[in-house]
């Protein structure tokens, strides 16, 4: 059964020139338990899109159409003081791309814990610093950072401790947003296993992880959905996506990464020629198609149909519709 | 030693340096004026003394010798700040033989009566405003307000209250012309001379008031809408704390630059009004500084000039441990080297 559940997604920037389709007819469901990682290039729309499940999203970005339900709930019916008291920090919350910045700046970790505990539920002050100790304790995190502000912490310490408490309050899923792209790596690591054994100890069920780097969604995803401009052209396991990708972007991402195998070492890497393409201006039919190799006559013309190829796995290309790969 | 008392020793000797600098500059500028000042004193003694040429050349060589005008300069300075240091500010030259103590002691409180009331008035309004405005962006209220923030801001202040003084006393004749009192009124605790100075009071307060205030609110306004935007304000949110309490981090972090700004204005407030209390006619010490510059009157320029300058390095010394209480980030800043 899954838990959240997302049909034809639109969710569009206003500007003045018209409108930026950042998350173009996005269909996505998530089963419960799973780690998914979600992978594109920079400006491809990831952070648009998972923003937009949560529906934690804010002018100019608004959400022109689309179904997204979470643990049988309606999340696109919802106003936001509904989503605020009922959904977010309760039943999703998101660490987002910012994390280093994101811990109000002058008060305590202990009392921003207090304040976002306060908005869901009534439980004493006293109990609140228990229940923070405890659970600091239970993913090795120092405890006391909690009286300590934010500035005092390192960067990985911070990103870890937004971590913790985005899921103080036990939310069935999780939204990581490129978690791990400003630390290093020995604090990568760190910051991974925190999320590895947030789902082990079953704090939450469910993660999206968001990032533009394949070799770390390798150690941590289940399934893997790749995005470009707006769109995801392929969704699979995890080990369906790193070696048997039947998009063509797909494989060139993948591609595009050093990996520990003996044919990447000596073939070499190989990058995707050109650059993502305009989201204001996108191109007609597939929008990959002016960076594709393969490129045909109908790749210019018709949008390629979502096509289940397998098991839970679907790609949306012409080669493969057409049954040429 | 604590760090506490190693930033407070280190501030403390940092503003005594600041001082003396201060010193030699205020000693230097008003002997850069030309003139001599003791020569329209000695001059109205010549026409009371006329009869005694021995006696004017007793009284000038004493004048002499009291001022040290004829003195090298360095032995002056000298002399200037081991008396200062004891708290003596000398003996003023246009209104001999008052000391300038007592005089600027009989100036000050209404000064700080008309500025720190309306600087406060002021501060209050305008970031109560400006916060409105920020939170508010881009509304019917914002577009109403900021225009007018902008020309408050814009306006000089001596124009702001020579206008007030037009309208409301030269034209519509509301308010007195200038004073702090009418003349002929003595200074008591009574009903009438309270109500007195407060119809005095009105127009040189509501123009410092008006054209401080659009300051504050742009300043404030421009905070607001940083931190509304800011990442630890869109966490909050995407957490489900109520609005109510994202609001109250907002103005916490907008405050921190505005109460900086308010303590540095308090140490400004008394130099800055100075065309204000002359417009006004008002005697405070910006009143009395002017006269003190037309006389050359050296000993009452240094003694305002110290008395402005100190109360600037206080309100710095303030900013500075006021800033650390309430902003976390500063303390570890100053305490953790």
């Amino acid at each position: 059964m899954s838990l959240l559940e997302a049909e034809h997604v639109k969710a569009y920037y206003r500007v003045r020139e018209g409108f930026v389709k950042a998350v173009d007819d996005v269909s996505l469901h998530l089963d419960r338990g799973v780690i998914m990682g979600l992978a594109g290039e920079s400006g491809c729309g990831k952070s648009t899109l998972v923003n937009t499940l949560m529906l934690n999203i804010r002018p100019p970005l608004y959400l022109i159409d689309g179904r997204i339900t979470l643990d049988g709930n309606l999340l696109s019916k919802m106003d936001k003081q509904t989503l605020k008291k009922k959904v977010w920090g309760v039943l999703v919350s998101i660490v987002p791309q910012s994390a280093l910045n994101a811990l109000m700046p002058t008060q305590k970790i202990i009392d921003l814990i207090k304040d976002i505990v306060h908005a869901h539920t009534d439980i004493s002050d006293s109990e609140i610093v228990s229940m923070s100790r405890r659970r600091f304790e239970e993913l090795n995190l120092p405890v006391e950072a909690l009286n300590m502000y934010p500035h005092e912490l390192s960067g990985g310490m911070r990103q870890r401790a937004v971590i913790a408490i985005s899921t103080l309050l036990n939310p069935k899923l999780l939204i990581v947003d490129e978690p791990t792209s400003a630390l290093d790596v020995s604090t990568q690591k760190q910051v991974l296993k925190l999320l590895v054994d947030l789902r082990k100890a079953k704090i939450i069920e469910s993660m999206i992880f968001v990032t533009h780097d394949i070799a770390v969604l390798r150690q941590i995803a289940d399934r893997i959905a790749i995005m470009y401009a707006g769109k995801i052209v392929e969704s699979a396991s995890t080990d369906d996506i790193l070696y048997n990708s039947k998009h063509p972007y797909t494989y060139g991402l993948i591609n595009a990464v050093v990996t520990p195998e003996p044919e990447v070492r000596k073939r070499g890497l190989i990058s995707i020629p050109g650059e993502p393409p305009n989201l204001l201006k996108p191109p007609s039919g597939c929008r990959f198609h002016p960076r594709c190799p393969y490129a045909m006559d109908i790749c210019r013309r018709e949008e390629p149909p979502l096509v289940e190829v397998g098991e839970g796995w679907t790609v949306a290309c012409h080669l493969v519709a057409s049954g040429r790969r | 030693m604590s760090p506490i008392m190693r930033f407070i020793l280190r501030r403390v000797g940092f503003l005594f340096l600041t001082f003396i600098v201060f010193m030699l500059i205020i000693f230097a500028l008003p002997r850069a004026i030309p003139g001599n000042p003791l020569s329209t004193l000695l001059s109205q003694l010549f026409q009371q003394a006329q009869a005694n040429p021995e006696l004017i050349k007793a009284v000038y060589k004493r004048l002499m010798d009291e001022f040290g005008v004829g003195k090298p300069v360095h032995i002056q300075f000298i002399d200037f700040i081991s008396r200062t240091l004891r708290g003596d500010l000398g003996t003023s030259i246009a209104f001999y033989p008052r000391k300038v103590g007592e005089i600027v002691a009989a100036y000050l409180p209404w000064s700080l009566g008309l500025l720190i009331p309306a600087t406060l008035t002021s501060w209050i309004i305008g970031n109560s405003l400006g916060a409105l405005a920020g939170y508010k962006r881009k509304s019917a209220v914002d577009n109403l307000m900021l225009p007018v923030f902008l020309t408050l801001s814009q306006t000089p202040y001596y124009w702001l209250a020579m206008i007030l003084l037009y309208v409301f006393a030269v034209n519509l004749g509301v308010f007195p012309i200038g004073g702090a009192y009418s003349s002929g009124r003595i200074p008591s605790l009574t009903f009438e001379f309270i109500a007195d100075v407060l119809s005095h009071y009105i127009l040189p307060f509501l123009s410092i008031v008006l054209s401080a205030m659009g300051g504050w609110a742009i300043g404030m306004r421009v905070m607001v809408i940083y931190e509304l935007g800011a990442d630890y304000i869109n966490y909050a949110d995407s957490l489900g704390l109520p609005d109510r309490k994202l609001l109250r981090y907002v103005f916490k972090n907008s405050m921190l630059p505005q109460i900086t700004g308010l303590a540095l204005s308090f140490g400004t407030i008394l130099g800055g009004s100075l065309i204000t209390e002359l417009v006004f006619n008002y005697p405070g010490t910006g009143y009395l500084l002017f006269r003190a510059i037309s006389t050359l009157d050296y000993p009452l320029i240094q003694g305002v000039f110290i008395l402005l300058i100190s109360t600037l390095l206080l309100a710095n010394l303030i900013v500075d441990f006021v800033y650390a209480y309430i902003d976390p980030r500063i303390r570890t800043g100053y305490l953790g080297e």
